[in-house]
Parts: structure tokens; sequence; C-alpha cells
């Protein structure tokens, strides 16, 4: 059965003046699902997620969590969301404890025991301590310690790990796994693509604020590369059953993605004048760098593709 | 209401340390300026006693003045002392300005609206807080002259209640200090330009009011305009204890300039975008 649909945006845009950091945005996320938004800095990532908080107002389009309106019920939104900032500042006058119990006090003091206890136990914060106190990767899992024990149906983590150490990204990573199997919508915005590969069932490519790409990462799971030198040119056409799509072509070696049931496949090869052949997988890194490597594709072409 | 009240639970716990010793020093300011009158009034006292009725009245005369003041009139003059506006005016400058022009700049804002707050009730917090000190700064100078009046000598004893109308007086000039600070710092990103707007102001109406009442200048018309544009020109503690003509006027007038620059703040800090900081 499909789960609903939590969050959705239509034609969602922000402009600066000329300038614009998002540009029709739309895309649906379900409910307890984990969904990665990829692209470089200013890519339109943190713009999305501050116009899903309501703390942007859309120059167009809307989005709503819940059927709610970001922006008209930001109120109602901010109940059923907790977020952890990118770019995460905190009052350094108060301990730890303090701002745990504060920022706890906002949200009608729910959630405090399970933050303290995340802090200690799995952050290893000393809460006693004042924030002032704290390295910049302490302040993180303190601020991480609490989006992770609201009582909330969607998480929006920004950068989640920038300042971790390896062993705390790993705590994270976790964590998202965890909120994900307690039925909550994640949304993991990052820089790291092997740890949104990691945990996200989507991901979703931004580039200069427009959406380039959404890729359901259960079948990029079961994603081949074939490269394949053929005795002679390699066929113009394959059979549709096999689902195999030309990624590049040259005059005797193709390569191909597959994403079918490999009986299939291997009883196909089996019939072609094949000299030599590769069979390997692709990581998000090989996507990622179709929209923003040295060879990156145009978005004009893919957009009017 | 928890939301509400941590909020203001941590406006008090940030500015405990000013207000405890910017109202210290209005206390201290208050009795000090008893003692002076006291001192001001043995003078007068020597002097007269020693006189005839008709010097007596040719010293008066020779002073600007009919008949000996009341006690509380002499006190009255030395709470326009640019050190009392200062204090109130560095308090609503102050405060005007953290309320989001600060909290955006150091990034602290987000943590707060991402959770389930509302715009307008963190506003109203940061706007109770700052009223709130104005009037604890305006009776904490009330309160210290009261309390130096019990321990020196006053020709015309002074009761509470009678400082307590220059001390609304003073606690109301703050408000537009407060509201124009707050209207920028509701639409910036940065304290500093609200705390620059908001001082210019503040000195340019101090200025202008100073200008208006040098008695040289009396001949020009346009002493009357400068008059009419500076705020300073509603606080008036001789005449709040004397006749107390205007002094609902007053307040009524710096109440409006400050309710309506807080209103727009508020109609501001609602619509606008919170961009990231950094």
């Amino acid at each position: 059965m499909r789960s609903t649909a939590v969050l959705a945006t239509r034609e969602l845009t922000k402009a600066y003046g000329d300038f614009l950091a998002l540009r029709q945005f739309s895309l649906e996320v379900r409910q307890g699902k984990v969904f990665g938004l990829l692209g470089p800095n200013g890519s339109g990532k943190t713009t999305t997620l501050r116009l899903l908080l309501g703390l942007l107002h859309p120059t167009s389009g809307q989005a709503t969590i819940f059927g709610l309106d970001c922006w008209r019920q930001s109120l109602q939104v901010r109940r059923l969301v907790s977020y952890l900032p990118g770019e995460l500042r905190m009052y350094d006058s108060m301990s730890g404890l303090a701002l745990l119990r504060f920022l706890s006090d906002l949200r009608e003091g729910d959630g405090l025991d399970r933050a303290v206890a995340l802090a200690e136990q799995v952050m290893q914060l000393n809460l006693r301590k004042k924030v002032r106190a704290y390295s910049t990767g302490m302040k993180q899992k303190l601020a991480l310690a609490l989006a992770f024990s609201d009582p909330v149906d969607v998480l929006i983590l920004d950068e989640p790990t920038s300042a971790l150490d390896p062993s705390a990204r790993g705590d994270v990573l976790r964590l998202v796994r965890e909120a994900r199997s307690l039925g909550q919508t994640v949304i993991f915005s990052g820089h790291v693509l092997s740890e949104v590969e990691a945990v996200s069932d989507r991901v979703a490519i931004l580039r200069r604020g427009r959406l380039m790409h959404i890729e359901d990462m259960h079948a990029r799971r079961s994603l081949r590369m074939l490269l394949i030198k053929f005795a002679g040119k390699g066929p113009a056409e394959f059979p549709a059953e096999l689902e195999l799509t030309v990624r590049e072509r040259s005059d005797q070696t193709l390569l191909l993605e597959h994403r079918g049931q490999i009986g299939p496949l291997l009883h196909w090869l089996d019939t072609m004048p094949i000299l030599d052949l590769a069979i390997g997988t692709e990581d998000l890194h090989s996507l990622y760098d179709r929209f923003h490597g040295p060879d990156a594709i145009d978005e004009e072409t893919v957009m009017s593709s | 209401m928890k939301p509400f009240f941590a909020l203001l639970r941590k406006h008090v716990h940030d500015t405990r340390g000013t207000l405890i010793l910017s109202a210290a020093a209005l206390f201290g300011l208050g009795w000090l300026f008893v003692f002076v009158t006291s001192l001001n009034e043995t003078e007068i006292l020597k002097v007269l006693s020693s006189e005839t009725e008709d010097n007596r009245f040719r010293w008066l005369r020779n002073m600007g003045l009919e008949e000996q003041p009341p006690s509380v009139s002499i006190m009255m003059s030395f709470w326009s002392h640019p050190l009392i506006i200062s204090i109130i005016a560095i308090w609503a400058i102050a405060r005007g300005s953290i309320a989001v022009g600060a909290e955006v700049e150091r990034g602290t804002l987000d943590l707060i609206l991402s959770r389930p707050v509302s715009r307008t009730s963190y506003l109203l917090t940061h706007v109770l807080m700052a009223i709130f000190g104005l009037f604890f700064l305006a009776l904490a100078l009330a309160v210290g002259a009261r309390i130096g009046a019990h321990y020196n000598f006053l020709r015309v004893p002074i009761e509470f209640w009678t400082l307590a109308k220059p001390a609304l007086n003073l606690a109301a000039l703050g408000l537009p200090i407060y509201g124009y600070t707050l209207l920028v710092s509701a639409v910036d990103y940065v304290r500093w330009r609200a705390t620059m707007i908001g001082s210019v102001l503040t000195l340019a109406g101090f200025i202008a009011w100073v200008v208006s009442v040098i008695p040289v200048l009396q001949k020009y018309t346009w002493r009357v305009y400068l008059e009419r544009v500076s705020i300073f020109k509603l606080y008036n503690p001789v005449d709040d204890v004397s006749t107390g003509e205007s002094l609902l006027f007053n307040l009524a007038v710096l109440a409006g300039i400050g309710a309506g620059c807080i209103l727009l703040s508020f109609l501001a800090f609602i619509r606008r975008d919170l961009p990231a900081n950094g």
C-alpha cells in the first residue's frame, strides 16, 4: 500500500528581485520516507527548507505539509515539524540543559526527557557546561538531540552531519533510519553523497534553484551498468522487456543501464556477438556528476526534454 | 501559553543585569537630586532669612521667580538631566534593536521561529519586556527620590504619588524611542543599523529641544518648528508636579507615537522574509 503524501510543493518559486533562488519546484514526499536534497551551495536547498517552515514567503506556488499551507498556516505546520538549521547558532550564555529546556518549552515541554537522554547517553554531552564551551560539533549534537526528540511527524535536517566526527555521523544516520521506522518523514539535505545515498528513499538534485532530477534510491540500488564491446557495431535497439537504456555509445562499445530482471538479460547477452563485457553498479556520485560535474548536462536541455 | 512564558522568562534572564544596574543608577540619581535640592534650599533659606522683606522679594525676582518654589519643583528641574534621559533612551534603543535585527544577525531567530511560536507572540514578549523595563526604570528613579526625601531636609515634604506623574512621563518618553528603533529592527538583518538610526533620531530630537529652549533664540520663527518635531518637549517633569495641565496630552502623544511604531513593527515583522544567517 502506498503511503500518503505528507509534504507537497507545487511550482514553488522564490525570487529576490531578479534573482531566482528557487524556480517552479514541484515534488511530493510520502509519509515515513527519507527524502534527500542534493546540490551545491546556492542550488536552493536551504531556500526550499525555509519555505517549508514559513520563514520565507513564496513568490509564487505553494508548499503544504499535511495539507497545511506552509506560509499561511506556518504555526500549525511548525507544530508538526522539527528543524535543524544548516548554520547553527545558539544562545552561548545558556548551559546545554537550559537551552534544551528553553527550546523544549517552546514546544510545550514535550520531548525534553528524551532530548536529555539522547544528548547525554548517545551524543556524550555534558549538559551542565555552558554552550559557549561547546565545540561546533558538540553544538550540532545538542541540536540533533533536540530535533530527534521532538514529538513531530516531519524532520527537516539541513546538513545535519556537517560538523560531526565519523562516529557521530554514523549515529545520525542510525537516528534517521530509526525515525523512518517510527513513521516519521525526514527531509535530509547534505553534501556528503554517501550519507544521503545510505539513508534516502528518494533523492532530488537541484541546480541553480531548479529541480533537475528525482531518483528513486531503491530502483537505483538494483541498477546495473553494462559496458559491452560488440564484434561489429552494437545493436540500434533492444528488446523492451530487458529495460535497457543507452548511456553512451561509440562504434563497437555501449554503456548501458539495466534496471530489470537479471535472467532475461543474461539470456540476451548469450545470444549477442560480444567481445568483452563488464558489469558493475553506479554510486550516487556518478548521477550527481551528470548535473554538477565537469561534463554536466545543460539544465535547459534537460528541462525541454 | 508555555512558549510565551518561556520567551518572557528568557528575556528577563537576558536583561536582568542591565536592568538592575540601570535601575540602581536611576535610584542613586533620584536620591542625589534630592540631596542637591536639599542643599540648595538650605542655602536659599539662609540667604532669605538674613534679608528684609523687600530684599527677599528683590532677590527672588533676580532669580527669575515670583516666590520661593516648592521643593519638588526644584528637584524636578534635575529630572531633565541628560544622564536620566540617556539611561531611558539606551534601554529603549537596546531593547528595540535586539528584538529582530540582532537575532537575525546572530542566527538565533531560527532556533525560536522553527518551533511552534508565532511571530506575533515572539515580538509581543519583546515589547512587554521593553515596556516593563521602561516603567521599572522610571519607578526606580521615583523610589530613589522618595527614599532620599526621607533622609534629607526639604522645605516642602514630597509624597510618592507626586513623583509618580513625572515618572510616568519619563517612562512614556521611552515609548517612541523604543517604537522607532523596533520598527527599523523589525525590517532589518543587522543590529547596528537599528541602533544607529534609533540613536540618531533620539539625539536629533534632543538637540532640537535644547536649541528650541535657548533664550536668545526665542525671537526666531524656526525655533517653533524645532520644538514641535522633538518628542522631548513632551517630557516636562516640572510642569507635571506643578500644574500638570499638559501631562495627559503629553502621555497620550508619546504613547500614541510609540504604539503606532510598535504596530507597524508587528505588521512588518509578520510579513517579512527571514533568510538564513551568514
